[in-house]
Order: C-alpha cells, then sequence, then structure tokens
C-alpha cells in the first residue's frame, strides 16, 4: 500500500512538474529563463543516462561526446539534404544507438579501467575522423567541419524549449521504468557481482549492452536538441571531453547510482554553468575542484547526504 | 624452555561483513613452543591467521604480542614487530627472482641490520634455494616454493612464525623434511604456530594444540592428550 | 624503391621520438601496476612538466635540460602530496572514486594551464632546438636523437633502482601481491606515495622532451596519456622491454600517420592502434 501511494505521489509530482514546464513559455517566461531551463534538459538527460551507465550498470563509459556529437552531427548534416530538423533529433538518436552498437564489439570486451580508457579514445577518434571529414560539401561556414544548422532560423526557442523538456521527462520515466523491471533487477545483481550475477544465470553482457544502447539514444536525441538551439557545430566542441565533464559533475554532484541524483545535480551545473561563465576560463578550474572535492568529501553526493541524513534521524525536510 | 606467553589471544569475536566467523575464540602461545590448530576446511582457522596477523581485526577481544597490545595493529606494523606468515599456497611474488622473494622478507628496519646471517641459515636449511637463486619464483616446483616461502619468513627475523595449510599440495616424504626443517627453527627459538588440515600429522609433530569447529574452539590441551582422546580420533581420524 | 627511402625519414624520427612515449609510459604504469588505477591525469602532469620547463627557459634562462635538477624533486614532492591527500583519499573508496578524482585533477590542471599560460601552443626554444644530423640520406632534428637517450636513460635508471633497493622491490612486490607484500611489513600507503612521487618526476623529464619536441598547449595531456596507455596494454605491464618496444611502435604509427595523412593522422593511426590493440586483448597483453 506504501509503496504504491508513494509511487501515485511521485507520479504526480512529476507530471504536475511537466504541465507547468510546458506552460511557462505560454506565460511569458523570460528568455534567460528559457535558456537556462533548455541547459537544465539537456544536461539532466544527459547526466540521467549516464547514471544507468556508471551508476546502476558499472560501466565508466568516458564517451558521452561521441553519442552527443555524432547525434548533433546527424541532425545538422540532414538539414542541408532538406529534412526537418525534428526528424533529424530522432535520427540523430538512432545513430548514435547504432553506433554505441557498432563500438560495443570492441569495448565490452574491456573490463574496468581498459573498458574507461577504451572508451575515452572513441570521441577523440570522432573529433579527428570529422576535422577530416567533410560529409556535405561546399557551402562550409567556419573552419574545418564546422556546420551552420541550415533552416532553423524560423524555429522558435520555445520548439528547443519544449522538445528539451519532453527529453527531459522521458530519461526522467525511462529511468523509472529501468529501474522497477526486471532488468533493473538484473543490473542491480551485476552492480553487486559481476561472476555471480553471471552464474545465476543472468546474461550480463546483454543487460550492459541494451543499458549502452538505450543511453547513447537518449544521449543523442539530447545532443541533438542542443545542437538544433545551438545552430552551429564543429567538431572541436562536439567531440568535446566537456560534456563528459557535465554528465560527471552532474551525476556525482547529485548522487551516482541514486535514480534522483542526476536531477539535483543537473540544476547545479547549470547554475555553475551560467554563474561561472562570466569568469571564463576560471569557471572550468573552479568546477574541476567542485568535482574533487565532492568527491572526496561527499561521495555519495547531495542526495546521498540527504539520505543519510534522513535515515540517521537527524534531518526531517519540511 | 621458558615458560612466558608471547602471544595470546583473548575472546575474539570476527566477522565478515555481517557474517559471524569466529566466536569467542582464545589461544596462547608460550616462547620456543611449537602450537597447532586444527580443524577443518571452514573452521574459522584462516580467518584467525589473518586476525592475528593484522590482515582483519576483531570486534571483541584483544590480541597481546610480547606484553604489547597488537589487536588494531596494521598487517605491516605487525610483521614488523616479529610475526611472519606463511600464507596458504605460498604466495611468492612470481616475476622475482629466489634471492629478491627472500630479501623482500627483510624489509623490516630490524631484520635488514641481520640480512646476511639469515640468509646464510636459510641456505644452509635449504641449500637447493642457493643454486636457484637467481631463477624466477613461478619456475619452481611447489615443494621448491614452499621452501622458498618458509625462508623468506625466515628472513624477518621473526619470534613468531605462523605457518597456514604448509602440507597442502605435497608428497608425504617432502612434508616430513619440512617437520625437520620446523623443529630446527623451533630450536633456534622461534616460535611454530602451525595451521593444517591434516589434522593427525599436526598433532603428532606439535606440543600443544586447539581444535577449531565452525568458529569455535572445541578442545585445546598437550597435543599428545589431544591424539588420545576419543572424539579426536573420531572425528578426524575415522577409528 | 622511391617511396622505400622517402619512408626512411618518418620511420627513423618515429622511433626516435617513440622515446618519448616510452618515458611517459613508465610513469603511468609505475601507478597502474601497484594501485591498479589509470591516473587519467598523467597526461596533464606531463603538459605541466613541459609549462613549468617553459617558465624556466623562457624567465631564467636555464636550459631545459639542466632545469631537471631541481624540476625532479619538485614534481616528486608534488606526487607525494597528490597521492596521500587526494588520490589515496579516493582510493580507499573504490577505484571509481579514484578515476573521477584523476579526472578531477586533470581538469584543474587543464584550466589552470590555461590561465597562467593562455591556450596558445608553447614549446622549449633551446640553441640546439633547430639542429639536425644526417644518417645516409636522411635528415633528423637533434631532440628526437635526445628522446631516444633521455628514454635509454630513464629506462636503465628506473630498472635499477626497482631491482636493487629495498623500496624498489617493495614497489614491485606490492605491484605482484597487495596483501602478500603487507605481510612483509610493506606499508602499502606509503609504496603508492613513493610510486606516484616517481611516477610525476618521470612526469617532468616527459614534459621537457615533450616541449623540445613537439608544440603543446593545455589540452594536449589526453592525447599523451591515450597513446601511453597503448604502450603500457601492447608491451606489457612490468616488462621494460616491453614498454620500450611499445613506445617505438606508436613513436612509428605516428609518424607513418602523419606522413599519409597530414596532421590528424598523426594522431588518428596511433588512437585507432590503441583502440584495435583494446579490442584484441581486452585485459592487456599480459591479462590482469
Amino acid at each position: 500500500m506504501g509503496i504504491t501511494t508513494r509511487r501515485i505521489v511521485v507520479l504526480s509530482l512529476l507530471g504536475g512538474f511537466a504541465v507547468v514546464m510546458a506552460l511557462l513559455p505560454i506565460m511569458g517566461m523570460p528568455q534567460t529563463w528559457m535558456l537556462y531551463l533548455i541547459y537544465f534538459f539537456v544536461f539532466l538527460a544527459a547526466a540521467n543516462m549516464w547514471n544507468l551507465l556508471a551508476g546502476f550498470s558499472g560501466l565508466l563509459a568516458l564517451c558521452p561526446a561521441a553519442f552527443i556529437g555524432l547525434a548533433g552531427y546527424t541532425m545538422t548534416i540532414l538539414t542541408w539534404l532538406n529534412i526537418p530538423f525534428y526528424v533529424g533529433i530522432l535520427v540523430g538518436g538512432v545513430v548514435a544507438a547504432l553506433f554505441s552498437i557498432l563500438i560495443s564489439g570492441s569495448v565490452f570486451r574491456m573490463k574496468g579501467v581498459y573498458f574507461a580508457i577504451g572508451t575515452l579514445v572513441v570521441p577523440e577518434i570522432l573529433r579527428l575522423v570529422f576535422l577530416r571529414w567533410r560529409p556535405v560539401g561546399g557551402e562550409l561556414s567556419g573552419g574545418g567541419a564546422g556546420y551552420m544548422v541550415k533552416g532553423v532560423s524560423e524555429v522558435i526557442m520555445q520548439e528547443t524549449y519544449w522538445l528539451g523538456l519532453a527529453v527531459a521527462v522521458a530519461s526522467i520515466i525511462l529511468i523509472g521504468i529501468i529501474l522497477r523491471s526486471k532488468f533493473g533487477l538484473g543490473l542491480a545483481a551485476i552492480r553487486d557481482n559481476d561472476t555471480s550475477a553471471a552464474s545465476s544465470g543472468i546474461d550480463v553482457f546483454r543487460l550492459k549492452l541494451y543499458s549502452f544502447i538505450i543511453a547513447a539514444f537518449v544521449m543523442g536525441v539530447a545532443g541533438a536538441i542542443f545542437y538544433s538551439y545551438q545552430r552551429y557545430i564543429e567538431p572541436n566542441s562536439a567531440f568535446n571531453i566537456r560534456w563528459l565533464m557535465i554528465v560527471l559533475l552532474a551525476t556525482v554532484i547529485g548522487g551516482k547510482g541514486i535514480e534522483e541524483g542526476p536531477f539535483v545535480g543537473a540544476i547545479i551545473v547549470v547554475i555553475l554553468h551560467f554563474q561561472l561563465a562570466r569568469y571564463g576560463e576560471i569557471s572550468l578550474l573552479i568546477q574541476g575542484i567542485i568535482l574533487v572535492v565532492i568527491m572526496l568529501a561527499v561521495p555519495q553526493g547531495i542526495t546521498g547526504l540527504i539520505r543519510d541524513l534522513r535515515r540517521s534521524g537527524s534531518f526531517r525536510p519540511g | 624452555m621458558s615458560q612466558e606467553v608471547l602471544l595470546r589471544v583473548n575472546n575474539i569475536d570476527v566477522f565478515y561483513g555481517s557474517l559471524q566467523v569466529l566466536w569467542d575464540v582464545s589461544i596462547e602461545m608460550k616462547s620456543g613452543e611449537m602450537v597447532a590448530i586444527a580443524g577443518a576446511n571452514g573452521a574459522g582457522k584462516s580467518t584467525l591467521l589473518k586476525t592475528i596477523s593484522g590482515l582483519m581485526h576483531p570486534a571483541k577481544g584483544s590480541i597481546e604480542f610480547a606484553g604489547m597490545d597488537i589487536t588494531r595493529m596494521n598487517a605491516y606494523d605487525i610483521a614488523a614487530q616479529g610475526i611472519c606468515q606463511v600464507p596458504e599456497g605460498r604466495r611468492l611474488f612470481p616475476n622475482m627472482t629466489v634471492l629478491q622473494n627472500l630479501m623482500i622478507g627483510s624489509y623490516s628496519q630490524k631484520a635488514r641490520a641481520k640480512r646476511e646471517e639469515n640468509l646464510a641459515r636459510v641456505y644452509e636449511l635449504f641449500p637447493i634455494l642457493k643454486e636457484r637463486q637467481n631463477q624466477l619464483a613461478k619456475t619452481l616446483s611447489g615443494g621448491q616454493q614452499q621452501m622458498v616461502a618458509i625462508g623468506r619468513g625466515l628472513m624477518s627475523n621473526p619470534k613468531v612464525m605462523i605457518i597456514d595449510e604448509m602440507s597442502l599440495g605435497l608428497s608425504p616424504l617432502f612434508v616430513s623434511d619440512l617437520f625437520r626443517v620446523l623443529h630446527e627453527i623451533r630450536a633456534r627459538g622461534i616460535t611454530v604456530l602451525l595451521v593444517e588440515q591434516n589434522v593427525w600429522r599436526t598433532l603428532h609433530e606439535a606440543d600443544s594444540a586447539y581444535v577449531l569447529e565452525t568458529g569455535r574452539i572445541v578442545m585445546s590441551g598437550r597435543a599428545q592428550d589431544l591424539c588420545e582422546e576419543e572424539e579426536v580420533r573420531n572425528a578426524y581420524f575415522g577409528t | 624503391m622511391d617511396t622505400l627511402s622517402d619512408l626512411a625519414t618518418p620511420l627513423t624520427m618515429g622511433i626516435l621520438y617513440g622515446g618519448l612515449y616510452v618515458v611517459i609510459a613508465l610513469g603511468l604504469s609505475l601507478v597502474f601496476g601497484v594501485m591498479n588505477v589509470i591516473n587519467v591525469a598523467h597526461g596533464d602532469f606531463v603538459t605541466l612538466g613541459g609549462y613549468v620547463a617553459f617558465v624556466a627557459v623562457t624567465s631564467l634562462g636555464l636550459d631545459p635540460i639542466l632545469w631537471l635538477i631541481a624540476g625532479i624533486p619538485l614534481f616528486f614532492i608534488m606526487g607525494i602530496v597528490i597521492q596521500r591527500f587526494l588520490l589515496y583519499r579516493a582510493f580507499k573508496m573504490s577505484i571509481d572514486a579514484a578515476l573521477i578524482i584523476a579526472f578531477g585533477i586533470s581538469l584543474i590542471i587543464q584550466n589552470a594551464s590555461q590561465l597562467v599560460w593562455t591556450p596558445l601552443s608553447r614549446s622549449l626554444m633551446t640553441p640546439y632546438s633547430f639542429k639536425s644530423f644526417q644518417i645516409g640520406e636522411v635528415y633528423i632534428p637533434l631532440v628526437y636523437l635526445l628522446d631516444f637517450i633521455a628514454a635509454v636513460i630513464v629506462m636503465l635508471v628506473v630498472h635499477q633502482f626497482l631491482k636493487r633497493t629495498y623500496l624498489g622491490q617493495a614497489i614491485t612486490a606490492a605491484s605482484q601481491d597487495r596483501q602478500t607484500a603487507e605481510l612483509m611489513g610493506i606499508n602499502p600507503a606509503v609504496v603508492y606515495q613513493y610510486a606516484f612521487g616517481i611516477a610525476m618526476a618521470l612526469a617532468a623529464i616527459a614534459g621537457v622532451f615533450l616541449g623540445l619536441t613537439f608544440p603543446f598547449n593545455p589540452t594536449s595531456g589526453v592525447r599523451f596519456l591515450i597513446i601511453a596507455f597503448g604502450v603500457i596494454i601492447l608491451g606489457g605491464l612490468g616488462s621494460m622491454v616491453g614498454t620500450f618496444i611499445g613506445g617505438m611502435f606508436f613513436g612509428l604509427s605516428q609518424a607513418l600517420g602523419g606522413y599519409f595523412w597530414g596532421p590528424t593522422g598523426q594522431l588518428l593511426v596511433p588512437f585507432l592502434m590503441v583502440l584495435i590493440v583494446l579490442t584484441i586483448r581486452p585485459q592487456g597483453l599480459f591479462g590482469r
């Protein structure tokens, strides 16, 4: 009974949140707020997926930039072929997912640190490939393989906002469903012990692969939405390690392996992103320091800390 | 033989996470004795050893060595105090030579001073090791590896030498040789703690003994007396 | 035949500056060996070594190699401090935590270098920077030869240190069996500290030769990390000869990639090699 009522409360809260968020632009929300929220949605969706990988599936995958950049490029290139950008966003997700299947043959053979480094190489390779390769010839804008997203100048910010909201909410629901399904149970067993999970009949490889593909798809969609808002993409930023830093920071600050962790973490990362933006390079330096300090002082993240405090009875919210 | 108690384990409880493995275990070893801890597989022998050597710590109880409380000490500090362990399965450093394995035994400051002297002794006890000193440890036979493991322990200039499952996987003839060496080691004043599944053999070699069963000491006394005990005979010798 | 003589130059150069990768990889494998943690900040420590040498060259007018007399102890101490107060604490939590901390340190170094030294590419200029020598038809820059010599010297010194000193033997023992090493009276925390200090000293050396060989910028670290990791996997952990051959191999693949596909090929080929090597030998060549 208790669990069911709690679930209803959580679901209605989430629903209410989504409705309010969706209505905000119509009610005349300031442009800057909308901008913050677009970033928040994209970061949240990506961080939720990274949490699925690193927090729940034991996959310290250092390649989110590969999925994000690849999907961003797919969407952009498709606009040059006169395919609408919202179709491109979905195709981008699919391409990212297909790419994850492609590299899984290689990186899934690696374990632990080898997997981490193996996945770290992937976005670097893509960056170099895209620096050389110009898929759509001629009408280049900017240096290298930089492209404008074609034909989105008439797209209003609100559309990107709603798309971002949709992928963020979808990522929350997706994680919720996964963790409460047989799939999630299998992942929990794997996280506790790879070998014993395997010996109790769980197909470790397949479950991890599913996580990887799902994460690639959603990260890709989120990334493509981000670049449809940015309207410009080039290899050095698309495959930049900063994407990794964003998802890692959001997940670690919020609480790795905790369902609501990335939500809290993404809020903080967005605030940091914009508050520190005016300080230029110090911004990333400070974010690095925050990462180290949080990891050492509060390794369970903010939500983890609150949970621990509540459990020990010294903290009562509300 | 002096009769002071060198190592004393007082009523320890030990857990693996939430699983209790040892209940109220007490043992004591007098200087220069050879003490045996016997018991079947899973009785908690290895846990007891790990706790004495500081790799694990008891939830309750204490451990004293030469009048000093070592209950909470780290393994590396305990080793430097003069308790050495010859671990189960030898655990040599496979890609180091025989000589390097022996030398690493004399890592602690006190042992370094007596390094040459102890090395000469080890070679005296196990002449074959001198011949093989530049060979990688992993290329040796099981018996020779056990010699290196014991030698490595001696290099630390110990007061107490703990040997875990020495005879495992070795031929009976070879085991007899090793026991001869152990008696020699003891004759030099080193207290020996033997832990064995091979109860019968161990009880015949040791001065006193403890029998562990599912984490509790069920019997203790002079080894010879235990051999006579009906229960022990029934449980372990099948007579 | 013409292509072959054309290839002679990149082949020789690749082998020679592969020495740089040997030095970087040695530092990485020392820490990896004892702690089983890939220090993802190692590449950034190397570029930091380059920047500090850059300061010594430009403001003090020192020769960068001479600077190492001060640079090595400086980095050694820095390593001990970082290990003791940051990495070891995370290491006690989990390997993931240590990896994330190392990543954080990497970000901090990158962005601090960007603040202090700007994102511009730098290199260490010396009177011998543009000197070259000739073997047959092939002209080789002198600094590439210096890379190779440095690699040989560093390897011999590290090898002798690991073999002949108690500390070196303790590091070797701990990397083969941590628990037994502890039973021998070896304090693992101390071993980690020294291993990390030495790795940092090697980063200082690598940084100098990096600066002499290639231009570098604050974000160069990642690519040296990846290549050094490739060297470890290819060469095998704890095998000096393997590391040496691995370094040469990646030097060669970089030189040939550059020869055939230009500047992007210079990195693309070695990165692809890392991925291929990892795929073929997923636990590394030594199967740890």
